[in-house]
């Protein structure tokens, strides 16, 4: 190990800053970290595939004459409107994949914490609880809106330029709208359900695990409970079925479930409601100092 | 004073953590001692601000514990006890992310780090991933981004622990040049008596929530006992026997010596008449300098 004292302690001479923000590192690391990861970084572009591919739809859908042969029989699938879009953001794939990268980037920003005690120092700075824990929600809100709000709202704008007038956001001005408040949606919900199985356990695979468990067997159990009691109100334990009941309501679009997509939101609200109450018992439990 | 506290009472439950403690703390490195349960960590808490006193008040540089704890934590450096870093990170990183945290801007606060690093003595280290380093590394870097943002005031608990012998005396060395050189004071907590010792002017003990000695080392040594050291020929027991009923302690150590621990109020030359008594020949007698785990058996009343 190498001697103590290489260099001798001065003091600093700056003055500490009154931070608007104070959970802005918090994110802004934690996203650098999530970078450091390979598999995070592979699942995060593959997240990018449905937008390209959506681009893709909307620049043949406005040069018909030149793919004559590969639409001939799929016409109906390049009538581009808010269905198109919502069937892009909504489906149950892409929220699978969004699932996957939040997976790599957020299981463990509370559970290693846990893990490696580091509650202590957070709190040993002039940070609150809310502080810590916006700071966390933001890196998911981060990652959820650059693969959501964000490109889709590209691509409205790639379809207003491949169209090369105004028609389109004229037909559909709310669009933009829909696309921001699913992504909205999404985020807050995303963040609070990893924030709230990140902090059931110190281990971050176990945690992984949790996640997808719950949201795989979500949908089997309302499967389930939806043939021995035959309502299609035990739909509403799918958690992936809420999300797209949710995402079809917001574009205006058949609902997936014969359920009011109130009952959707409930849903998802009340997970939101668990997480906090969850979070602020264990968040407080941790101890700053032993 | 850096550190007042005026009768503070805090309670988990029905279990009393601290009972109308009052100190008064000033410059320079202070020791906290006490066995498990006495309070230690409860007063940490309650002066960095984590905790509010059910009653009683107090100041740490002039801050108030129950409103300005933000500006404690700006001015305090903490150092805990169990190992604890973010995975991921290397170690320049790592402090400086938590200099930021404190408030520094982000350029200051990397190079900040880089100088607190080489400080501790790991400058060469510096950009290895944490999750590799030794425990007496991962004890180096808590000390580091304790200091990074050159708080007026460091608390650290238990410091040495999990560091070999050559570590140790590293660590303590860097604790008691930050106290003696670089206007930080020091409140350290810790089981082993030889490092408060080694670093601290003053020594506050505590014991079930309350104060139960507090001052100067040097002081509490002189007000507490008179001890004396001597070897005799004779019936050791009978000598021991005589000088406990009189209110002194006896110990007698491995190579024959005995170590008497008299009250303050007591003369020397009883200890020669209980000798004369006992039919014991003293052969040696000298008084010794109390040592802080004298002081400690003494006040804590466990041996």
């Amino acid at each position: 190990m190498a001697t103590v004292r290489e260099k001798g302690y001065s003091h600093w001479d700056g003055k500490l800053l009154e931070r608007r923000f104070r959970w802005w590192p918090i994110t802004r690391t934690g996203i650098q970290l999530a970078f450091k990861k390979k598999a995070f970084r592979f699942f995060f572009a593959m997240a990018f595939l449905p937008p390209f591919i959506a681009l893709a739809g909307l620049y043949i859908s406005e040069r018909l004459e030149d793919f004559k042969a590969l639409v001939r029989s799929n016409k109906a699938l390049l009538s581009i409107d808010p269905n198109y879009f919502k069937g892009f953001l909504t489906n149950g794939s892409t929220l699978f994949s969004l699932i996957l990268v939040l997976v790599f980037a957020a299981a463990g920003l509370i559970a290693d914490d846990l893990r490696h005690n580091s509650l202590q120092l957070y709190f040993a700075r002039p940070l609150g609880k809310t502080d810590y824990l916006a700071g966390k929600m933001a890196i998911v809100a981060f990652f959820v809106l650059i693969l959501t709000a964000l490109p889709y709202l590209v691509l409205v704008l790639f379809k207003l330029i491949f169209a090369g007038n105004l028609k389109f956001i004229a037909q559909y001005p709310w669009l933009p709208l829909s696309i921001l408040g699913w992504s909205a949606v999404l985020t807050v919900f995303l963040a609070f359900y990893f924030m709230l199985l990140s902090a059931t356990s110190r281990s971050t695979r176990y945690v992984s695990i949790i996640i997808f468990t719950t949201y795989i067997f979500s949908a089997a159990l309302a499967g389930i409970l939806k043939e021995i009691f035959k309502t299609p109100y035990m739909g509403l334990f799918s958690i992936p079925a809420d999300l797209e009941q949710v995402g079809a309501f917001l574009f205006g679009s058949k609902l997936p479930m014969t359920v009011p997509a109130v009952w959707s939101f409930a849903v998802l609200a009340g997970i939101c409601l668990l997480s906090v109450v969850v979070l602020n018992r264990k968040i407080r439990g941790v101890e700053v100092i032993k | 004073m850096s550190i007042e506290v005026k009768d503070l009472h805090f309670r988990y439950g029905k279990i009393v953590a601290l009972d109308g403690v009052t100190v008064t703390l000033g410059e320079g490195a202070v020791g906290l001692l006490g066995p498990n349960g006495a309070g230690k960590s409860t007063l940490l808490r309650v002066l960095l601000g984590f905790l509010v006193p059910e009653r009683g008040e107090g100041k740490v540089l002039d801050y108030d514990i129950r409103r300005d704890q933000a500006m404690i934590r700006r001015a305090v450096g903490y150092m805990p006890e169990s190992d604890c870093f973010v995975s991921g990170m290397d170690a320049v990183t790592f402090t400086s992310y938590f200099g930021e945290l404190s408030g520094m801007p982000r350029q200051e606060a990397m190079k900040r780090a880089h100088e607190v690093l080489f400080y501790v003595g790991l400058g060469e280290s510096r950009y290895r991933l944490l999750d590799t380093y030794s425990a007496g590394m991962k004890q180096r870097l808590k000390l580091a981004q304790a200091l990074v943002h050159d708080p007026k005031i460091l608390f650290l608990d238990e410091p040495t622990s999990n560091l070999d012998p050559t570590g140790r005396t590293e660590v303590l060395e860097l604790i008691r040049d930050i106290s003696t050189h670089k206007s930080i004071q020091v409140l350290l907590s810790s089981h082993i008596l030889d490092d408060i010792e080694s670093l601290c002017e003053t020594v506050v003990i505590l014991k079930q929530g309350k104060i139960a000695a507090e001052g100067r080392m040097d002081d509490l040594r002189a007000i507490h006992y008179s001890l004396y050291e001597l070897r005799i020929k004779g019936d050791g027991a009978a000598l021991r026997r005589d000088l406990e009923s009189g209110g002194s302690r006896v110990d007698e150590m491995e190579d024959g010596l005995y170590k008497v621990y008299m009250p303050e109020a007591g003369d020397r030359m009883d200890i020669f008449r209980a000798a004369d008594r006992a039919g014991v020949q003293v052969r040696s007698f000298v008084k010794s300098q109390t040592s802080l785990e004298d002081l400690f058996a003494g006040v804590v009343g466990v041996d």
